[in-house]
């Protein structure tokens, strides 16, 4: 989906900054320096301007129409706000989908960072082979959103699968997990919860941040373990933790990959998984409305936008940079 | 969490709108850029259509060809091709195809981008709605002057193909409906087999039965599959579309699912969630060879396709009820893009794939059994492959009893099939009460037809 590809960091073109008075002096200097500056940029520049900025443009203008992609655009009709107006008052899917989405984030994100957290924590210490073990937490993550991985979940979730032969070893019976609508969406959680590899990564960079001598002053003055991670680790891990979340909480709004593959592309057991990207595709391949589609995108783009807003003012309270710098 | 973030949404999108008019200048501008970029781009899409096509007889040709299916299709089709390259040096083709699955996807965006192959593959669920937006050709003029010649096919096979009085597409194939059932299994177990004819009652009796002495559930649960309910629809003189409408009222629904509710109860089918993954996946995860149902609806030409995924012997007959319900069907359709360049050439193609025999004899039953009657009965002869070989049995004998081809299905069809699943489900996993699941599911079908 284009609406996600915006840019993540503003590029400097100008090179370093300037006084006054070398702009007075050097104009010319300062235009064939910009001008060098723009001809190496220009490769992501048009790769901006035609794969990204001119498709979300045209994007938000379909949303105003009845476009259904097989209409040359030509015929396409000006609807006005009808599309966003059928979202908010008389689409009951739509809703489903932001509640089985909202869930889904709401539970997997927090979970995810929690045993990320976790092992980092456990990998942070020197044992001998912690190194392979690093690398094999992070195994999963790289697999990502792949194809392959959903189709294997779905076969180990099956009724039959390995994970109810395993239940079934210490006698408890199983659930047909991915095929049962109240436990579907659970099972998509715990894959995207196995997959914790790439915040695991990131903890570990910032645990090895954290200056040993918090922890000798910390324990001098007779802090406890649980004491040192609660007034050590977290406080000064928390920038890490913000970075996280904040990605973390997107990628889950995106989840499209495993719910697709686990419903061959229906968001079924009757709805459960219709998360909203895979809803969003459904409008605009499958019922060929394309407006409608773009209106949905936009709309989730905003709301994304709105969640991380809030996710910063709140970071405010409980995010410490070691430097003392406030934000 | 839900009922707080509409309001939220609300109030945004209306700030959105007072500022759109509030700053005129700026937005008038964006807006007029984005609408003129898709007005160059549509111009540009349209503009080879008045063109006069094929001017020079012998002048090189590229067509581009795009379907679905396997390697094994791939092959055929191929080869099929090249055969006609052979025929008409000039003529040479531009290959692509891909697995059922995101077909239909590419086949939107290319069409969407102006760039629609010239020939293409197609079924009856999406036929209308490409017809009805003008993608597809009207090869009505080329069959009343014989460039496509129809004289050899059912006419009620090449008249599934009309769309609002346009011929919209040449049937690439036929099938019909099937009941594919374990031989094997029921060998073993010294039971009855299925015949045609039998009631949806004794029908459901005969599969509570396997189920007791086979441990194997006697059927999949057709009841969210639309070709079931289509037949069992016609059976009681409905049909699932009659003209611009629905064919079917919710009363009809509710009575279909209680069927099915009824033949679960008493344990003629399988639980819910397998029967769901009959419903979500690909003809090999049908139960019949899966081994988690005795006998599944299908197609009768998915034989071939399903035999390969079991060891067990299958035999198929007709849905229950009267077969005269049946008909046959475009197993799918080639058409034309009305933007081609070569429209002639690529009817004359189509014409050669549809009529060809020596092509009939390379294309097989692949994509069905060839609707050119006298193909068909050349490549009938020829056949080896025994499951192949049944199908063609099984179809040539059921032929006899059809009943003529419904009107080929609405826009909307594609999601109506997919509200059914959804609304049968709901009944089988027990969220919902037939009648309250059937019209839920009538109202959305009213929309998605409208």
């Amino acid at each position: 989906m284009a609406l996600t590809t915006a840019p993540s960091s503003t590029p400097r073109a100008t090179g370093p900054v300037r006084t006054p008075a070398d702009r007075r002096g050097s104009g010319r200097i300062w235009q064939r320096e910009g001008l060098a500056g723009y001809v190496f940029l220009s490769p992501w520049l048009i790769g901006l301007l035609a794969i990204t900025a001119v498709p979300m443009l045209l994007s938000l203008y379909l949303s105003f129409t009845n476009y259904d992609i097989l209409t040359p655009w030509s015929e396409v009709e000006w609807v006005g706000l009808t599309n966003y107006e059928r979202m908010f008052t008389s689409d009951a899917s739509y809703w489903h989908a932001v509640q089985v989405t909202l869930a889904f984030a709401l539970i997997a994100v927090p979970l995810k960072l929690a045993a990320a957290l976790g092992v980092a924590l456990l990998l942070n210490r020197a044992w001998r082979g912690v190194g392979l073990f690093r690398g094999l937490f992070y195994l999963p993550s790289l697999l990502g959103g792949s194809v392959a991985l959903a189709i294997v979940w779905v076969s180990m979730f099956n009724r039959d699968g390995a994970f109810n032969s395993l239940l079934g070893f210490f006698g408890i019976e199983g659930k047909p997990w991915v095929n049962d609508p109240e436990w579907a969406l659970e099972t998509l959680m715990v894959l995207a919860i196995w997959q914790f590899g790439a915040p695991m990564v990131i903890f570990l960079a910032g645990l090895k941040q954290v200056p040993t001598e918090l922890y000798e002053a910390a324990s001098v003055d007779g802090a406890g373990k649980i004491r040192q991670f609660v007034s050590v680790t977290l406080p000064m891990l928390s920038p890490v933790i913000f970075f996280n979340l904040v990605l973390e909480t997107i990628n889950g709004f995106q989840g499209f990959t495993s719910a697709f593959v686990l419903s061959n592309g229906t968001g079924g057991p009757v709805d459960s998984t219709l998360m909203y990207t895979l809803n969003l595709y459904i409008k605009g391949f499958v019922d060929l409305e394309m407006g409608y589609a773009s209106a949905m995108a936009w709309v989730f783009l905003l709301a994304i936008a709105v969640i991380t807003v809030v996710l910063f003012s709140t970071g405010r309270f409980w995010v410490h940079y070691s430097d003392g710098e406030e934000r | 969490m839900h009922p707080a973030t509409p309001p939220m949404a609300d109030e945004r999108a209306a700030h959105d709108h007072r500022t759109l008019f509030s700053r005129r200048g700026l937005i008038s501008r964006l807006v007029a850029t984005a609408i003129t970029i898709p007005l160059v781009l549509g111009a540009a899409a349209c503009g080879g259509e008045d063109e006069p096509s094929d001017s020079a007889p012998n002048a090189p040709v590229e067509l581009s060809v795009f379907w679905w299916g396997g390697e094994a299709r791939a092959k055929l089709t191929e080869d099929a091709l090249a055969l006609y390259t052979s025929k008409h040096p000039n003529v040479t083709f531009k290959k692509t195809w891909q697995a059922n699955q995101g077909y239909f996807d590419k086949l939107a965006t290319l069409t969407a981008s102006g760039d629609a192959p010239d020939i293409f593959q197609i079924d009856d669920n999406f036929l209308t709605e490409y017809a009805s937006r003008n993608v597809t050709l009207d090869l009505t003029s080329y069959k009343d002057d014989k460039k496509l010649d129809v004289t050899k096919l059912p006419e009620s096979l090449w008249q599934y193909g009309v769309v609002d009085g346009k011929l919209a597409g040449i049937a690439g194939g036929e099938n019909t409906q099937g009941l594919v059932y374990n031989k094997t299994l029921l060998q073993k177990h010294n039971l009855p087999e299925p015949t045609t004819g039998m009631s949806w009652a004794d029908f459901i009796t005969w599969a509570e039965n396997v189920s007791k002495v086979t441990k194997v559930p006697g059927t999949m649960d057709p009841s969210a599959d639309y070709k079931a309910f289509w037949v069992w629809l016609r059976q009681q003189n409905k049909d699932l579309y009659k003209g611009k409408e629905l064919g079917f009222t919710a009363d009809d629904v509710t009575k279909w699912f209680e069927l099915w509710k009824g033949a679960r109860d008493r344990g003629a089918t399988p639980t819910a969630d397998v029967i769901h993954e009959g419903n979500a996946t690909d003809i090999t995860k049908q139960l019949v060879v899966t081994g988690k149902a005795a006998t599944s609806f299908v197609w009768a030409n998915q034989l071939p396709e399903l035999k390969k995924a079991t060891k067990d012997e299958l035999g198929v007959v007709a849905y229950p009820g009267d077969p005269s319900a049946q008909w046959a069907r475009a197993a799918l359709y080639y058409s034309v893009f009305r933007g081609s360049e070569h429209k002639d050439v690529a009817v004359d193609v189509l014409n050669f794939l549809v009529n060809d025999p020596e092509a009939g004899k390379i294309l097989g039953t692949d994509r069905g059994l060839p609707s050119n009657l006298d193909v068909r009965k050349s490549v009938s002869e020829a056949v080896t492959d025994p499951a192949m070989k049944l199908s063609i049995a099984v179809e040539t004998e059921l032929a006899a009893k059809f009943g003529p081809s419904p009107q080929v299905p609405l826009k909307g069809h594609s999601k109506i099939r997919a509200e059914l699943i959804k609304a049968a489900e709901e009944v089988q996993y027990g969220r919902q009460t037939p009648s309250a699941s059937a019209a839920a599911f009538l109202e959305i079908c009213k929309s998605a037809i409208a």
